[in-house]
């Protein structure tokens, strides 16, 4: 059953449409991967569903409701939360209250202490660093908190976007691993944007290929692995 | 210059110049808040100030307060009056933002549209109190034209007296409530905004607006939590002000709530320690000045030394924040 659902979406800024009317599902329990060059429009897809854009086309339904107007923070109450581009954590507050943000529109105190417990046990480096200011921890512990983070809201959907960008090989790999263990222990879908083709498409069931505001290619992760265009385009082989 | 003055009583001036820069701390709140969240510097502060004292003298003159009352009676014209300071503050700093700050940024207006607006409606509430103040002295229904403005006296409720007697330090009755009370609501809002959920939002907005609404915060309500808290702030203030002055005018926000912008930017806008910080700070800066210069000249004194701080520390005495450090 699809839990997400993009009915041709367009998004503009101003008088530029970064979107030109894009579809795309993400079935229950699945990894999607988007993947596309600088400026294809990830980012703008992934605010557009997320609330933080409005749409000027389309419609958004996520769980059977349309969301097409609703704002932002009633998005996360419906369980869809995202982990924002450039990780965006709350640099004046400790890890743990960074945390505690993810389960702002939770009351479920028994409920966030267990997630916190989760978290803390999927990310040890930020169990040793919790009373830490976020703004002093480095660019994986600060991926690791906004995954967590995001996490913290117990969503039905988790939005990661570029979840690599600018970390270490080891480190990406790391964050992958814990991505799939996200999806395969806890059972929750995930729809990921990311610039590291490679490592997202085999880690996917499905991605999409986003180009300047449209989408382009579909298909399983281990298809557009081996798509000779893919290849080219986003991989680095030819 | 009276240096001997200055030195043989510090104490007392320090004491005075503490329990003046208690109101201009309590009014710097409602300046940092706002600005710690919107980036804006909310002008008509002054006069979510003023309606206060308004509000207090319109309470105290509808139960017909005399002169001295018995302390019994005293206590519970001063709770009565904090309360009816603090609704009628905090509903004037929630009007405002919702009238005219939410509209405009609906629309995204410039922060320079915003500015004239703020000053726009200080001038408004400034020129209504005008028309309207000696009516409301008086316990008349309320005549809007051709009135003047002038000061009007409220009872007094405390007959000041001195309390404690170090040295050749006196602190009076009037001084210590009016310390203690500052401190005491500061404290509270600075356990709000550190160790509350809601205080937590207010922190998450100011330091990422974006994130903070895909974190579910909604923005709206955080906003009218500042304005109304700021106004509730400056509601304290005003009675702490009728209280130790016993009187009040259309006018009165203007000075003081210059001040109070002043004693912010000292601490470090933005910061709510700061601003406890700047008042205390300005308070006593403006008490030793009067001593050594003559007391008209304080007001030359407390802007001269704001600029030479900002010379050396732009950002404030303890540096701009919300709450904690912004990165």
């Amino acid at each position: 059953m699809a839990l997400l659902e993009l009915d041709n979406v367009s998004v503009s800024y101003g008088r530029i449409e970064a979107l030109h009317g894009i579809s795309l599902t993400v079935n229950e329990g699945e990894v999607v991967a988007l993947i596309g060059a600088n400026g294809a429009g990830k980012t703008t897809t992934m605010r557009a569903i997320s609330g933080i854009r409005t749409l000027s086309q389309g419609r958004i339904s996520f769980n059977g409701e349309d969301i097409s107007r609703l704002r932002a923070d009633l998005r996360v109450v419906r369980g869809l939360c995202q982990s924002p581009e450039g990780r965006q954590i709350f640099p004046g507050m400790t890890v743990l209250e960074n945390l505690d943000m993810g389960a702002y529109t939770r009351r479920d105190s028994a409920g966030v202490a267990a997630d916190l417990d989760r978290v803390l046990t999927l990310f040890p480096r930020l169990a040793e660093r919790r009373k830490q200011a976020g703004g002093t921890l480095s660019g994986g512990e600060q991926q690791m908190l906004a995954v967590g983070r995001a996490l913290m809201s117990r969503p039905k959907l988790l939005l990661l976007d570029e979840p690599s960008m600018g970390l270490a090989p080891m480190v990406i790999r790391q964050i992958f691993d814990i991505i799939t263990e996200i999806n395969q222990q806890q059972g929750i879908t995930i729809l990921l944007v990311e610039q590291n083709a490679q490592q997202a498409l085999s880690r996917a069931h499905r991605g999409y290929v986003l180009e300047t505001g449209r989408i382009v290619k579909e298909g399983s992760g281990q298809d557009l692995l081996t798509d000779p265009a893919v290849k080219e385009a986003y991989l680095g082989v030819s | 210059m009276h240096f001997d003055e200055l030195i043989g009583h510090l104490g007392q001036h320090t004491v005075d110049g503490l329990s003046k820069g208690a109101i201009y701390a309590l009014i710097a709140l409602g300046y940092t808040l706002v600005y710690g969240v919107l980036r804006l510097i909310n002008f008509a502060h002054s006069e979510v100030f003023m309606v206060g004292t308004f509000a207090v003298l319109g309470l105290w003159t509808a139960f017909g307060v005399k002169n001295n009352p018995p302390i019994g009676q005293a206590v519970l014209f001063l709770v009565l009056g904090l309360i009816a300071a603090a609704i009628a503050s905090g509903g004037t700093a929630l009007a405002i933002e919702r009238i005219a700050y939410r509209p405009l940024r609906r629309k995204n207006a410039p922060p320079l549209i915003f500015l004239i607006t703020a000053i726009g409606i200080s001038l408004v509430l400034v020129e209504v109190f005008g028309l309207l103040l000696p009516d409301v002295a008086g316990g008349a229904l309320p005549t809007l034209f051709g009135r003047a403005r002038q000061i009007v006296g409220m009872p007094t409720i405390i007959q000041q007296e001195t309390l404690l007697q170090i040295g050749n330090t006196a602190i009076t009755n009037i001084q210590l409530i009016v310390f203690v009370s500052a401190v005491v609501m500061m404290a509270l809002l600075d356990w709000f905004i550190n160790r509350t959920r809601y205080g937590r939002g207010v922190r998450a907005v100011a330091q990422n607006p974006e994130t903070a609404a895909l974190m579910g915060v909604n923005q709206e309500r955080v906003i009218m939590l500042i304005f109304m808290l700021g106004g509730i702030m400056a509601g304290a203030a005003a009675l702490l002000w009728s209280m130790r002055f016993g009187f009040t005018q259309n006018s009165i926000g203007f000075v003081l709530g210059l001040k109070a912008f002043t004693a912010a930017v000292l601490g470090g806008i933005g910061n709510l320690r700061g601003a406890l910080v700047g008042g205390l700070f300005l308070g006593i800066v403006e008490v030793y000045g009067a001593t050594l210069f003559a007391s008209n000249w304080e007001d030359v004194i407390a802007f001269v030394v704001l600029i030479v701080v900002l010379m050396f520390r732009p950002t404030g005495l303890l540096g701009e924040s919300l709450g904690r450090a912004r990165a």
